[in-house]
């Protein structure tokens, strides 16, 4: 999987990886896509394609992570040229270009001001707003940085980038409840997101790790169940069904009378056998996913090496357990 | 396959072709006379051949249930299907919808998701303590 395509780069990139695609910078610089032509002609034989701006600014990002903030700086002057200097975008891709080059947090705090200027002429432009929040993040200033999302997501419902963020954000210092509240409305709005659904299983698991309750176990079950149900080969959602079956099944075998006790608004506890047949669903499961990526067939290769590790590992101990 | 869905293609265009003209020659030459019964036959054959063709010749169908279709995206993950841009970056197959949600790498994980709060400062950081080490993973 260690592909290394502008127009679509990979969900996780290493740092050999942005490397790489940086090292795709020059090419992209050398051949401009629109025409040098005077204007009736640029028309005719201009090579512009969506994909090409595309190509420009994955190009952008990969050379700003690299430090070749030249490069960076010529891609951002061709887009600049091309959208203007007053495009939203544009002004977002500069702020990210500023930030980078900012030499200390002295000189980013500029930059923050730059931002709270921009948003006092147009406090509509969400791509500063969240440029905001993320200097905020890289100053250290997490509490800011909330409040600054609480008041975004505020004004804009349905940005479900933001109600993730501020998810992870509120899960990064331990406040389980509201980062579930978070991963719920990113459900509201696309219920058919498996990783949604292990997302908020993640964080009902979490939540209950340190001393192990039956309700948010069987939150977390339900969640991980529904991602499965949602996408048929989905390695994260077996390993967290996996899990929270683990836990799970000697909580219910040991005290049958749970069930009278916990029937709340989350329905009844799972029937002990029904986890035990989700638990070995998820095991041969697993097993297939672990077996089939080792010999490198080209159908399953799109999985993360890591988790196959980490699922190969849980199955290993899984293993050594019953022996 | 590509290739005998293609011979078939050609095949039933050139009988397809055939067949009309002799019709439009039959209809120009004498009017009132029925259709002699090769033509008609000529006709049906082709579009037969032709429609096999078509088919064989179609690509792979997608799965149509939602958890097939993504599951498929998991296994297989995003490869190229023989499409280059003009800056010669390949054009990919599907990958997941949902990945700009940056659900996916757990609390805290590293992945490329929700591209509006990029940590660009962080993503250097990291560059520079790998290429520190002499560029070891």
């Amino acid at each position: 999987m260690a592909q290394t395509n502008l127009l679509s780069p990979p969900s996780t990139i290493s740092p050999p990886t942005a490397l790489q695609l940086s090292q795709k910078a020059p090419r992209i610089i050398a051949n401009p896509p629109t025409s040098s032509l005077p204007w009736p002609l640029s028309l005719l034989f201009s090579a512009e394609t969506p994909e090409a701006w595309v190509t420009h600014e994955n190009a952008l990002y990969a050379c700003l992570r690299t430090h070749d903030d030249a490069a960076a700086r010529q891609l951002l002057d061709r887009l600049s040229a091309r959208f203007g200097e007053s495009n939203e975008r544009i002004i977002t891709l500069r702020g990210i270009y500023e930030e980078a080059t900012a030499k200390n947090n002295g000189e980013l705090e500029v930059v923050f001001k730059k931002y709270e200027d921009i948003l006092k002429q147009d406090p509509t432009n969400f791509g500063v707003r969240k440029r905001r929040v993320a200097v905020l993040k890289s100053l250290g200033r997490t509490s800011d940085a909330i409040t600054a999302l609480t008041m975004l997501v505020e004004s804009s419902p349905t940005d479900l980038e933001a109600w993730a963020e501020l998810g992870e954000m509120y899960a990064k210092v331990g406040e389980w409840a509201r980062a579930i509240w978070c991963a719920e409305e990113v459900l509201l709005v696309m219920p058919n997101s498996w990783s949604a659904h292990a997302h908020l299983a993640t964080l009902h698991y979490l939540s209950t790790q340190s001393s192990p309750h039956l309700a948010p176990l069987n939150l977390s079950l339900k969640n991980f169940a529904r991602s499965i149900e949602l996408n048929d080969s989905y390695l994260r959602g077996y390993y967290g069904l996996k899990l929270v079956c683990q836990k799970l099944i000697p909580l219910l075998s040991e005290s049958s009378s749970v069930s009278k006790r916990n029937q709340d608004e989350d329905g009844p506890p799972p029937n002990l056998e029904t986890v035990k047949k989700l638990e070995e669903l998820a095991t041969s499961k697993l097993a297939e996913i672990v077996r089939r990526y080792q010999p490198g067939t080209k159908e399953w290769q799109g999985y993360d090496g890591a988790e196959v590790i980490a699922a190969r590992e849980l199955l290993n101990r899984d293993a050594n357990t019953e022996r | 396959m590509a290739f005998l869905g293609a011979t078939l293609n050609t095949v039933g265009l050139v009988f397809l072709t055939h067949a009309v003209y002799s019709t439009h020659e039959h209809t120009a030459t004498s009017p009132s006379a029925p259709l002699p019964l090769d033509i008609v036959i000529e006709l049906l054959a082709s579009i037969l051949v032709l429609s096999a063709g078509i088919v064989l010749s179609s690509p792979a169908l997608k799965p149509i249930q939602w958890a097939q279709w993504s599951g498929k995206i998991s296994r297989e993950g995003r490869h190229g299907e023989g499409k280059w841009t003009r800056e010669g970056e390949e054009i990919l197959s599907e990958g997941d919808p949902y990945s700009f949600l940056g659900l996916d790498g757990g609390i805290g994980g590293q992945g490329e998701g929700r591209r509006g709060f990029w940590d660009v400062r962080a993503k250097r950081k990291e560059y520079e303590a790998w290429a520190k080490t002499g560029g070891k993973s």
